[in-house]
């Protein structure tokens, strides 16, 4: 399994330097895929609460596979990680590991839509 | 030839679909299972990258049945996994991939096997080509390039069954150059080749493209005329005739007048019609045209 890799001496949501790495260095196509994460994201989220909620861990373990798959690849360790995190709970069938999980990929994906925000501007 | 792209994760997708767009490769993309199968269906796909997890059918199983239906052209499979224990590496190219990769993926050993992938497709046609003008050559006659004898008789085989179920006749025409001995006695033989060569280029020029025409002997050559009665052939016996006959035909040795004799048979004439009975037939009817005087057309 890929370990989480954290940008070093910052608590910034991504590492830039290896998501723009993987694809040539374009910025502008580096918003345009965060665009298509938060909105992935967000419906994803919600399906991950309902399935916590219903107490369905078969889906959380799935979509936590999911969204750890997807932040892997723009090089947000830290929402890899929780998401992660989700994956295990499901899988182990932890469900107030599920529980916490939840609230802490939600802070985490909170940090990201804040760092977007400000680099926009 | 096209690369396949199947990944249900959209930032994923559009990260492969845009660097493998900027090596140069014409790319088309999945986001699900099913829709990846009806991309392949759909032809030109020669190599395929296919994500492990997808909802629908999943990338093993998608490996599983391009393997089992297989089509002409062999599809190269990468398998894209974040799974990298060797069991599930295992059952992957066990499935029938060819290579796979760990995601996040490594943009630069993609990239690498991609060219490695498409290599060994490119081999797969090449060799598919040769096999396919062997096989041409093999079926045909080296000096008219017509069919050669077993090829056109496999041909009025296969007719014959196929109009005998959709009861339709079959006729065959045997066509023989008249004098083509002395032509080869007086001319010299490589006149005589020119003859023939040029006997059996206007004779296939006049053929509609359903019928063939194939080499049956020395001077004699076959044509296989599907869904075709006895007076039909006649006619189409008789534009071959005049094709022939309406203008010399150049060789070192000058302008030669060539004329040819043409015996055809139909199996509606038959109660139990085979290949060899139809061709004996036409051979006898080409006889007789031979004793008339040669340069005619002789039907039954």
């Amino acid at each position: 399994m890929n370990k989480a890799k954290k940008p070093h001496g910052t608590s910034s949501p991504i590492d830039m330097e290896d998501a723009l790495a993987r694809i040539g260095g374009d910025e502008d196509f580096l918003r345009e895929l965060l665009e298509l994460y938060v909105e992935d994201f967000t419906s994803r989220f919600s399906l991950l609460d309902k399935a916590v909620r219903g107490g369905d861990l078969k889906t959380v373990a799935e979509i936590g596979h999911t969204i750890k798959g997807s932040s892997a690849n723009l090089s947000l360790p830290f929402l890899q990680e929780q998401a992660f995190e989700l994956e295990k709970a499901g899988k182990t069938g932890d469900l107030s590991k599920a529980r916490t999980g939840l609230a802490a990929l939600g802070t985490e994906f909170r940090k990201l839509k804040v760092y977007m925000a400000t680099r926009a501007d | 030839m096209k690369i396949l792209v199947a990944e249900d994760d959209r930032v994923s997708l559009r990260i492969l679909e845009k660097n493998i767009g900027d090596w140069g490769y014409d790319i088309v993309v999945a986001g699900n299972g099913d829709q990846a199968l009806r991309k392949i269906g759909d032809g030109n796909v020669r190599l395929a990258i296919l994500d492990w997890m997808m909802p629908g059918m999943n990338g093993l199983e998608i490996c599983k049945h391009i393997r089992q239906n297989n089509g002409s052209n062999y599809i190269y499979i990468i398998l894209l996994t974040s799974r990298d224990r060797s069991q599930d590496i295992l059952e992957g190219l066990e499935a029938g991939a060819d290579d796979y990769m760990t995601k996040p993926v490594n943009f630069l050993e993609l990239r690498a096997r991609l060219k490695t992938g498409w290599r060994i497709v490119e081999l797969e046609d090449k060799l598919l080509e040769s096999n396919r003008k062997l096989k041409d050559l093999a079926s045909r006659d080296s000096l008219t390039s017509l069919w050669n004898r077993a090829n056109i008789m496999k041909f009025l085989e296969e007719n014959m069954e196929r109009c005998k179920r959709e009861k339709q006749p079959v006729s065959t025409i045997m066509v023989d150059i008249d004098e083509f001995k002395r032509t080869n006695d007086t001319c010299g033989h490589f006149a005589g080749d020119i003859v023939l060569i040029q006997v059996a280029k206007r004779l296939e020029r006049c053929l509609r493209k359903y019928d063939k025409i194939g080499r049956y002997g020395g001077d004699e050559m076959l044509i296989v005329l599907p869904g075709c009665g006895l007076k039909e052939a006649g006619d189409i016996a008789e534009r071959l005739r005049l094709v022939v006959d309406g203008e010399k035909v150049n060789t070192p040795a000058g302008g030669l007048d060539i004329s040819i004799t043409l015996g055809c048979s139909s199996s509606a004439g038959f109660s139990r019609p085979t290949p060899e009975t139809l061709v004996q037939a036409s051979d006898a009817a080409l006889y007789r045209g031979k004793k008339q005087g040669k340069n005619c057309v002789v039907t039954g």
